[in-house]
C-alpha cells in the first residue's frame, strides 16, 4: 500500500464516523428541525465521501455525482423547512403575507 | 521532491478536514439545544469542507477535478448558509426559544452552570486536592521570582 492508498483512509474513516454521529443525532432529534439539521449534515459527510472516494479509486468522475448531490442537499432543505412552515409547498403569497412584519 | 511535499501538505489538509468535520458531529450530539447545534455543525462542517476540498485539490492539480471541487465547494458554502438560516428562522417561528432565552426570543442572563446538568455540581463540591494543594504551592511560586 503506498502513500497515494494510504492517505485517503484518516479522512474516510473521521468522514464514516462523523456520519454515524449524525444518523444517531436524525434518529433521537425531538424535534424535526434537529432532524433536518443531521440530515443536512449527512448530506455534507456523503458528498464528502463521494468525492474521497473518487479520489482513492482514481477515479474522479465521481465529483460529477457530488455536485449533484450538493444542489438536491440545499434545495431538499429549504424545501422542507418551506414545508413545515408553511403546510404547504405550493402557496407562497397569501399565507406568506400574513406573517410579513414580524420579526420571527 | 515537489511531489512528496504536495502529498504530504494535502495528507495534513485532509486530517485536519476529518478532524473538523469529526468535532462537528460530536458537537452535532453532545450540545444541549437545536441553536447550539445548529452552531457546532455549521462551524464543523464549513471549516472540514474547506480543509478536505483544498487537500483534495492539492491532490488533483491544475485539471478539470479542481474546478468540480472548488464548484462544489461553493454549492455547499451558500448552500449551507441559506439553509441554516432558513432552519433557524422556521425554528424560531414553530415556537422553538434558544436555551438562554425567554419567551420572547430576547437572552436573558442564566448561570452557565444550570445549562449541564453534573456540572453544577461538580463545580459546587468542595475539591479536597485543590485546597490541600493551594497552600503547599504557594510559598514555592514566591520564591521563583525571587531567584530569577
Amino acid at each position: 500500500m503506498t502513500l497515494e492508498t494510504v492517505m485517503w483512509i484518516p479522512p474516510i474513516a473521521a468522514v464514516l464516523a462523523a456520519l454515524a454521529l449524525a444518523v444517531v443525532r436524525a434518529l433521537a432529534g425531538p424535534t424535526a428541525f434537529d432532524r433536518l439539521l443531521a440530515a443536512n449534515a449527512i448530506g455534507n459527510g456523503a458528498i464528502l465521501m463521494l468525492a474521497l472516494f473518487g479520489f482513492l479509486t482514481g477515479r474522479p468522475e465521481f465529483l460529477d455525482i457530488g455536485i449533484a448531490y450538493a444542489l438536491l442537499n440545499a434545495i431538499g432543505l429549504l424545501a422542507v423547512l418551506k414545508f413545515f412552515r408553511y403546510g404547504a409547498l405550493g402557496c407562497a403569497g397569501r399565507v406568506e403575507d400574513k406573517g410579513a412584519g414580524r420579526d420571527d | 521532491m515537489i511531489d512528496a511535499l504536495i502529498d504530504i501538505a494535502s495528507l495534513i489538509c485532509l486530517c485536519l478536514g476529518g478532524f473538523f468535520f469529526l468535532v462537528g458531529a460530536i458537537g452535532l450530539n453532545r450540545m444541549p439545544d437545536l441553536f447550539s447545534r445548529m452552531h457546532a455543525v455549521s462551524a464543523g462542517d464549513t471549516a472540514g469542507f474547506g480543509l478536505m476540498v483544498a487537500g483534495m485539490c492539492l491532490q488533483a492539480g491544475l485539471t478539470l477535478a479542481t474546478v468540480k471541487l472548488i464548484f462544489i465547494l461553493a454549492v455547499a458554502l451558500f448552500g449551507g448558509a441559506v439553509g441554516a438560516h432558513a432552519l433557524a428562522r422556521a425554528a424560531l417561528h414553530d415556537g422553538q426559544r434558544p436555551l438562554l432565552a425567554n419567551g420572547d426570543g430576547a437572552p436573558v442572563a442564566t448561570d452557565p452552570r444550570d445549562l449541564f446538568p453534573g456540572l453544577k455540581a461538580r463545580l459546587d463540591q468542595p475539591s479536597d486536592s485543590g485546597a490541600a494543594n493551594a497552600p503547599a504551592s504557594d510559598p514555592e511560586r514566591e520564591v521563583k521570582p525571587s531567584n530569577s
